[in-house]
């Protein structure tokens, strides 16, 4: 795979969809009828090849208002989702505006699922903004700039976290914006020199 | 009983093999290293999905997970 750009997206349209895609893929398909969204973190990298698996995909989108996020969640309910969480609606949109992390599954299977945040802060804002579009088959995904992904795959710091952002920076190389990628090295305050991920 | 794991040693390790698999994946056509990544995530998945776990459990193996390691 050479990363191939198409109309503006980044294109792995021949790509095989796994059943962590297609999960992914059915609630984005539910979601996006709510909210924009953008996903974040490992599913980044797995997305695009990364051998490992995960529990869950984490996802952000904006604030919602609490009479629009329940709409969001009787849809999700009525979709054959169910919150892992052990709140009602009011209860969540409580929980996701202290900055908490909500967790949404197949009814009765608990991984994969989606831990779904609302943005933060100016980095969330940032990637929000600036999220990528991504071509599979027969559907888009919206994704964090990879610049970001690196930086903050350095910042959290875990052997895992590393070699996600040392494969995103592998496999983008000269696609990658270094100028950006410097700022945001920069903003995380990290290096990636002892990891190969030499600017 | 000393361990002689070497925690840095192991990671450029992992790192050289990160390297040698994303230069596998340059050269390879999506459908044959997608193929072999859903074989690999699809039994990731199915097992996970046999697992007797009820979602308190799981919350709380999450929850502890977050206090007490890297994992975000």
């Amino acid at each position: 795979m050479e990363i191939r750009y198409s109309g503006g997206k980044i294109d792995i349209s021949e790509k095989r969809i796994t059943l962590l895609d297609r999960f992914v893929l059915d609630f984005i398909r539910v979601l996006e009828h709510q909210t924009p969204y953008v996903i974040v973190s490992g599913y980044v990298a797995i997305l695009f090849g990364r051998s490992r698996g995960t529990e869950d995909v984490d996802i952000l989108i904006p604030t919602m208002e609490k009479a629009h996020f329940t709409l969001l969640h009787d849809t999700l309910l009525s979709g054959g989702y169910e919150f892992l969480n052990a709140e009602d609606a009011g209860g969540l949109h409580d929980m996701l505006t202290r900055k908490m992390g909500i967790r949404v599954a197949k009814k009765g299977q608990y991984i994969p699922n989606i831990e779904l945040k609302f943005l933060k802060d100016e980095i969330d804002r940032q990637v929000f903004q600036d999220r990528r579009e991504v071509a599979l088959p027969d559907a888009q995904v919206f994704i964090s700039p990879i610049e970001i992904q690196i930086a903050y795959k350095i910042h959290l710091g875990s052997p895992k976290d590393i070699e996600d952002a040392l494969f995103l920076f592998e496999i983008f190389g000269t696609h990658l914006d270094r100028g950006r990628l410097k700022e945001q090295m920069k903003a995380f305050h990290v290096s990636g020199d002892e990891y190969g991920i030499i600017l | 009983m000393e361990l002689s794991f070497d925690r840095d040693a192991h990671l450029q390790e992992r790192l050289a093999f990160i390297r040698q698999y994303a230069a596998w994946i340059k050269r390879t056509p999506d459908a044959e290293w997608s193929r072999q990544q859903a074989d690999l995530i699809d039994s990731f998945i199915e097992n996970a999905r046999n697992m007797p776990l009820s979602k308190e459990a799981y919350l709380r193996i999450v929850d502890g997970r977050k206090r007490n390691s890297w994992q975000v």
